[in-house]
């Protein structure tokens, strides 16, 4: 799925950045943590939203998958740590990878990293993917 | 115990473990399904399903292929211990 796809909108999009395939079901994303407006109080992500960037990256390598154009929802969270809240300007790195599937639902693992490489958060994702694609934006 | 009853225990233990259910694994019926409506099984859902293949596959080192079986096995505690022991035969 390209970003343009994601139905996320500013502020809500965290995913801002090239989305690369590093192997089969897995994928590297990127975002760039801005001030202001997005997570709470300074700009700083909380734990949930870094969940929701981890989603975000998630459904951008789901879409990715051989279905095309098929839309996707976060449907859960498990083992998620955060070592750091991120910070306005940090440049990180979510490696996603598909922990498995049944049906519309896939896990993903995924771990953030800051541009040092240092860890910043982990945990898996669960997305379900939906049967057509949107047709406005969220 | 025999082998089919400690099976048996393995895999209620491994649903209520799997999916962090507040229950008593020994309270979960052999037969009662797993999935849909609660006031006859437990009432999974759909991303139940995906943590139970997860989880048979750190457990048991089997995998559920697709959908299809994955509906077929996991219909019961009874149904998912008869393909675990087609797996392993």
């Amino acid at each position: 799925m390209s970003l343009e796809a994601l139905p996320h909108q500013y502020p809500f999009r965290f995913a801002d950045r090239t989305v690369e395939r590093t192997g089969p079901g897995a994928g590297r994303v990127r975002a760039v943590v801005s001030a202001g407006g997005r997570g709470v109080s300074g700009g700083i992500l909380s734990g949930a939203l870094v969940g929701e960037l981890m989603a975000q990256a998630a459904l951008l390598v789901a879409g990715a998958d051989p279905e095309p154009g098929k839309s996707g929802f976060l449907a859960g969270f498990s083992d998620l740590s955060l070592e750091r809240p991120p910070l306005p300007g940090d440049v990180l790195t979510i490696d996603v990878a598909v922990a498995g599937r049944m049906g519309p639902a896939v896990k993903f693992d995924a771990s953030v990293r800051d541009a040092g490489g240092a860890r910043v958060a982990s945990g898996s994702v669960t997305v379900r993917r939906g049967e057509s694609a949107p047709e406005g934006r969220v | 115990m025999n082998a089919r009853d400690d099976l048996k225990q393995r895999v209620k233990s491994l649903i209520v473990r799997q999916l962090k259910l507040e229950i008593d694994p020994a309270t979960i019926r052999d037969e009662a399904p797993l999935f849909g409506d609660a006031s006859d099984g437990l009432g999974l859902d759909s991303i139940d399903a995906l943590e139970l293949v997860l989880g048979m596959e750190k457990e048991f080192g089997i995998k559920v292929q697709d959908e299809e079986v994955g509906v077929k096995a996991f219909a019961s505690v009874d149904a998912l211990c008869d393909f675990i022991r087609q797996k392993a035969a």
